[in-house]
Order: C-alpha cells, then sequence, then structure tokens
C-alpha cells in the first residue's frame, strides 16, 4: 500500500516504498563529493528551524506552566524561585467554582451535537460531490474555508441583525450548534475529503450496489469503516473548535466552557491560567490518543498532521 | 432464460455520444467480449447493463424482464471491475459473504457457499486473509468469487485483467473461462486488449465512435474484418494504394491481385487496399511480384517480421514470415513481394477513419 503524502495527505507519494524509489547511486559518473556540502547543511538546518521553532512554542507554555503551577507571588517570579512551591493545584483550581460544571456539560453537550450535525450534513455532502460533481470540488473547498478567512466577529454581526427575528431559535443554548458546524468546516470538510480520496470510492460503491446493497447499506457497511479515520480526525476537530471559541457564545450570551474560562481568569488569574493549561495537556493527550487509535490503518502521517494543527488552534484560544 | 439483450440503446453525455443505437444479443451461456479504444462506448454499455448509468432511449431485458430502469442493488448483475475493488476493511470470507448478507440469506448456507466460491477460484483456506495481504491476481480472484456468490443472472466483466502482469493476466484468462464455461453463466466482457478479447470470448462485438462495428467469432472478426476500422483494430495491416479493376480485383502498381473485397466497388476507384502481414510472401528479386528491398528483419521465434519497402509505391510494408523461410533475408537485399489478397479489406481514399491508440 503506498504511504500518504504528509503534505498533501490522501495523495499518495510518488514514490511507493515498497517499489523503491529512483537509484541512489550515481548515475553517469557524477562524483558523490559534489552532494556532501549540501548534506551537511541539510541536516543542521532543519534542525536548527525545529529547535527555533521549539523554544518558540514551548517558552509561552512554560512560563504558564510556571504561572499557573508555582504558589509564589508574579512579583517574585524569577531564578531564585525556580524550584520553590510547585504545585498540581492550579490546575484543578477552577473545578471548584460552581459554573464550572454546568458550562462544562454545556460545551461538551454542544460538541456531541455538532460533530453528528456536521457528520449528518458532509458525510453524504462530501461523497455525492466525490461521485456526482467533482468539477464542483474546488468551489465547495472553496466555500469550507470562507469561515476560517471570514473572522467570527463578521458571523456575530450578521448573528446581531437577525436576533430579534430569530429570539426563538437563539435562546436557546443548542442554536450554537450550527455557527459550530460552520466555524469547523475548513477542518472537518478538509478532513472528510482527504479520507474519500484515500479509497476508490466509485468502485467501492459500484461493487456494493451491484452485490445488492442500497445507499444505507453502502454507506454503513462500504464506506464507513473504510472511513474511520477521516471521521474520527473530523469529530475531534470539531470538538476542538467547540471547547475553543468565545466570541460566538459571548455574543449569544451563552454560558460555555470558553465563556467561563475568559471570566474565571480575570477572577482567578491562577487557577483560570491553571484550567487553560490543563485544556491544552488534555487536548494533546487526546490527539496522541487519535493518533494510536487510527495508526493501524495507513493515514497515521495525516492524523498526525491534523492533531498537531488542532492542538495549535486550542493553543489559540488560550487567552481569552 | 437469462441472456442479455440491448435494445437500441442510446446514451449521451452532454454534447458526446457514448452509445449511439446499440443492438447486441448475449445468449444464454455466452461469453460476449467488447472490444474497442478507449471513449468507443464499450464500458458505457457494461455499466448501463449494471445499472450505473441509464440509457437515455432503448431497453435493456434479462431474461425477457425489462432491467432498463431498475436500480444496481435490484439487478442481481455480478461484475468485476477493473481496478480493485475489495472492501479493505473486510476480511476476503467476509468480501465474498457481502451480497449474500444483503440478501439476508441464513448464516449456515451463506457460509456454505462462500467455501464454495472460494474452491472454485482455487484460494480455499485464504478466508481470514485481508485484501492487502493479497496479490492482484488473488484480489481478482476473490472479486470473482463474491461477484458469482450472489448466483447472478449475468456476470459483467469490466478489464478484470488489465491491472495484471502479463503472465498472470494468462492464467487468470483461463481460469475465468473455465469456471464461466462450468456454471454456464451469461458474460459480458469489456476489454481494450485484443488478445484477450479474441482468446476468451466466443463472439466478439468490435466497437468504435458509440457503434458496434461488428459482431462475430474470433476468427471471423480476424480473417473477415467488416470495416476497415475493425481490420486495423485487430491485429495489424499493412496498407497499399490501389485502383479497383473488377468486381474481385484490385491493381496494385501494376500487379493485379485477386479480392473478393472489391465486389461493391466501382471500377477504376481509387481505394487503399489493406493486407495483414501474414498474407504478404517474398520470393528471390527474379522472381514475379512488386519488386522490394528488405528494410530490417526482427527475429521473434517461430515467426520473423521482415520489412519491406516497394519500389514504385515507396510505402514501407511488413510480412510475417516462418522463422526458417526468412533466415535467409537480411536488410539491403533484394527481393519479389507476392500478396494473397483473399483476406484483404477496401477503403475509399479520403475517408480513413483515425484509429484510437488501444492503450490510451
Amino acid at each position: 500500500m503506498a504511504d500518504i503524502n504528509p503534505l498533501a495527505p490522501g495523495l499518495p507519494l510518488a514514490i511507493d516504498p515498497e517499489v523503491g524509489g529512483p537509484p541512489t547511486a550515481p548515475i553517469g559518473g557524477i562524483p558523490p563529493r559534489a552532494g556532501r556540502p549540501i548534506a551537511r547543511f541539510g541536516r543542521l538546518g532543519p534542525n536548527l528551524v525545529l529547535i527555533l521553532c521549539a523554544v518558540f512554542f514551548l517558552a509561552p507554555l512554560l512560563a504558564l506552566a510556571r504561572y499557573a503551577l508555582q504558589n509564589v507571588p508574579t512579583i517574585l517570579l524569577g531564578r531564585s524561585t525556580l524550584f520553590k512551591k510547585w504545585s498540581l493545584g492550579g490546575l484543578t483550581k477552577a473545578f471548584s467554582d460552581k459554573q464550572f460544571g454546568p458550562t462544562l456539560t454545556l460545551s461538551l453537550k454542544l460538541a456531541v451535537g455538532t460533530v453528528f450535525l456536521t457528520l449528518a450534513l458532509l458525510l453524504p455532502t462530501a461523497i455525492w460531490v466525490h461521485m456526482r460533481l467533482p468539477k464542483m470540488r474546488a468551489v465547495i473547498e472553496f466555500v469550507t474555508v470562507l469561515p476560517y478567512v471570514i473572522p467570527a466577529i463578521a458571523l456575530v454581526a450578521g448573528i446581531v441583525v437577525v436576533k430579534p427575528h430569530a429570539r426563538w431559535f437563539l435562546d436557546s443554548n443548542y442554536s450554537l450548534v450550527p455557527f459550530y458546524v460552520i466555524l469547523a468546516l475548513p477542518f472537518t470538510y478538509r478532513s472528510i475529503d482527504a479520507g474519500l480520496r484515500a479509497i476508490d470510492l466509485k468502485t467501492l460503491v459500484d461493487a456494493s450496489r451491484s452485490l445488492g446493497a442500497g445507499w444505507g447499506t453502502t454507506l454503513r457497511r462500504a464506506l464507513v469503516p473504510n472511513l474511520r479515520t477521516a471521521i474520527i480526525s473530523s469529530a475531534f476537530l470539531t470538538t476542538a473548535v467547540v471547547l475553543g471559541e468565545f466570541t460566538i457564545a459571548s455574543t449569544l450570551l451563552k454560558n460555555t466552557l470558553p465563556t467561563f474560562q475568559a471570566i474565571y481568569v480575570k477572577r482567578e488569574p491562577q487557577g483560570g491560567y491553571g484550567l487553560n493549561l490543563l485544556a491544552l495537556v488534555v487536548t494533546t493527550g487526546l490527539f496522541a490518543l487519535l493518533t494510536l487509535l487510527t495508526r493501524k490503518r495507513g493515514s497515521r502521517k495525516s492524523t498526525a498532521v491534523v492533531a498537531v494543527a488542532a492542538t495549535a488552534g486550542q493553543a489559540r484560544t488560550l487567552a481569552p | 432464460m437469462t441472456g442479455l439483450l440491448y435494445i437500441s440503446v442510446r446514451k449521451t453525455f452532454g454534447p458526446t455520444v457514448a452509445l449511439e443505437s446499440l443492438d447486441l444479443d448475449v445468449k444464454e451461456g455466452e461469453l460476449i467480449s467488447l472490444l474497442g479504444p478507449s471513449g468507443c462506448g464499450k464500458t458505457t454499455a457494461l455499466r448501463i447493463a449494471a445499472g450505473f448509468e441509464f440509457a437515455d432511449s432503448g431497453a435493456v431485458t434479462v431474461g425477457g424482464a425489462d432491467i432498463t430502469r431498475k436500480p444496481a442493488h435490484k439487478r442481481n448483475m455480478g461484475m468485476v471491475f477493473q481496478s480493485y475493488s475489495l472492501f479493505p476493511n473486510l476480511t476476503v470470507n467476509l468480501n465474498v459473504d457481502f451480497g449474500l448478507r444483503t440478501r439476508k440469506i441464513g448464516a449456515p448456507e451463506r457460509k456454505k457457499r462462500v467455501a464454495e466460491m472460494l474452491e472454485l477460484v482455487q484460494l480455499g483456506g485464504m478466508g481470514n486473509r485481508y485484501p492487502h495481504q493479497l496479490s492482484g491476481g488473488q484480489q481478482q480472484r476473490v472479486a470473482l468469487a463474491r461477484a458469482l456468490a450472489i448466483r447472478p443472472s449475468v456476470l459483467l466483466l469490466d478489464e478484470p485483467l488489465s491491472a495484471l502482469d502479463a503472465k498472470v493476466r494468462l492464467a487468470l484468462r483461463d481460469e475465468i473461462r473455465r469456471i464461466q464455461t462450468e456454471l454456464g453463466i451469461t458474460t459480458l466482457l469489456v476489454t481494450h486488449d485484443q488478445e484477450e478479447a479474441l482468446g476468451i470470448a466466443d463472439r466478439v462485438g468490435v466497437m468504435s465512435s458509440g457503434r458496434l462495428e461488428q459482431l462475430a467469432p474470433p476468427a471471423q472478426i480476424y480473417s473477415r474484418p467488416a470495416s476497415a476500422f475493425v481490420a486495423r483494430f485487430v491485429g495489424s495491416m499493412n496498407e497499399l494504394p490501389a485502383v479497383v479493376r473488377g468486381p474481385d480485383a484490385v491493381e496494385v502498381s501494376g500487379q493485379t491481385i485477386m479480392t473478393p473485397s472489391a465486389l461493391t466497388r466501382d471500377v477504376g476507384e481509387s481505394v487503399l487496399f489493406l493486407v495483414r502481414p501474414e498474407d504478404v510472401t517474398v520470393r528471390d528479386a527474379d522472381q514475379d511480384g512488386l519488386a522490394g528491398t528488405v528494410t530490417a528483419t526482427t527475429f521473434q521465434g517461430a515467426s520473423t517480421v521482415v520489412g519491406l519497402r516497394l519500389d514504385v509505391l515507396d510505402v514501407l510494408i511488413h510480412a510475417h514470415l516462418n522463422s526458417s523461410t526468412a533466415s535467409h533475408l537480411a536488410a539491403g537485399q533484394r527481393v519479389s513481394v507476392q500478396i494473397d489478397g483473399t483476406r484483404g479489406v477496401l477503403e475509399s481514399l479520403g475517408a480513413a477513419p483515425v484509429v484510437e491508440d488501444a492503450l490510451a
């Protein structure tokens, strides 16, 4: 089986590792020396970039960890107090707040609702587009990126306009679900699309139908099992979006976990940042688990890429 | 009776006419292969039988029952695809079982039939493997077993061998024919490989631009092609400018050649005379015939392909000769070329259709 291209998940690598790549031995008498300086730079360059990126990414997180987990007044945080009064208590401080439980529950319910609505809408649409409207793929892809390009605040402005006319709908906590489906589209559609590109969709559907299966059975028995990785990835990504979204929830006055975080961090800065740190650790852990779960069949690299992207997305929502 | 019948089936995709008006009668237990270049409509014809496409007009019947508008999953067609179509998440057993399960057949019967089918395709004992653990040939065998397990009324084969390497292709071709004959199942095979089509089928239908050019037994397709297209597409042809000299004769470069193909032509008409390389013989230069020079000889084991340039016409033709007769020929040698026109085909000049590359 061809490996998955990490740059474009879903597209196989140009060179099948089983067949082997181009010959590595010099051809036509090119001396192997010629490649050496490049090889030396090749080792150093990427490593340097990696180290710089790691420092850039980890330094604020370490600072956050120190602030959240060290019971030392901010003004005294310095080299002399580096090993003093560390405690994990800061991570769970927020749990004791009476707002925490209900907001977490609501956010999880919203996540489940968003995942189901996303899959119910996207899976048949993406399959249909792949099967019958391949020319529309570029258009659909463009449309699904829009929520990423257009800031959430624009969506919110739209909501404010329709608010008086749709109060019955917007009063419900679950009115957030459709908005979250839209916000998650850039991630979820890509994930499903990559999954569909990795399988021979048309043949699988034709084979299943010729064997007497209707569309329902075909979807359930022939497609969903082969799109498992894509579906799990898209569900995790949706969850990450829901657990990190602040703007719309705040505008519609809903008490979700991110709005709670925003308020709580002002009231109880250490506990607030502790909660953010915990959220980050849990998210990273979940994605590591996802990568493990889905690595059995093929697309582990695409999942890993997706996981990194989502973790970064979650980190973005850290400081409301 | 489970014959498959196409009655004036027409299908267009936008401005493209995929099938003009196909009439085809696949008799019960018969294997017909549809042969043609890509885009000739053969796959469309097959997909219409399978129910993946619907005809714009005309009708398709199986055993006399009209299935023109029936959805694919209610047709009871067994189909084997060009690309490996096994469900990657299911074992070989479960793949073969797939169609039986959708038919709600009881578990003991299903198990028995799966085992039977795997024995039939000589893959007994491989049931618990996953598709990715099988070779290409084995995967196509499983696909065949899966298609046959549902006891289909018609077996549809969509270039099932084209993804396999030459040796496996040959073995599986014979295997498909054996199983097809054994079960007596009505079969329609689509292929662009003429060797495959001629080697396996009871009758071959050669298609071009949405039309069935000729439907006949393989030997007849080869030796009595109904049109210049068929002649060119099946096997290879030498093309010589000629003038019709009578109901059974043409003149090529001053030499009269007897050919029954001139029957419907006007005397004096300029034509292209198509002759198979095996109908060209070479003699010593001092004998009667068209004078020419040997340009090259290619030894191919039992036979040798000899390239010849004719003096007067300045055209290059090929002769397939027995290697022992061709052994004394060498490039540059002067020879006399004889043509046997009994299997020749004539084509009007100026109307030569372009033969697409069969592999395109």
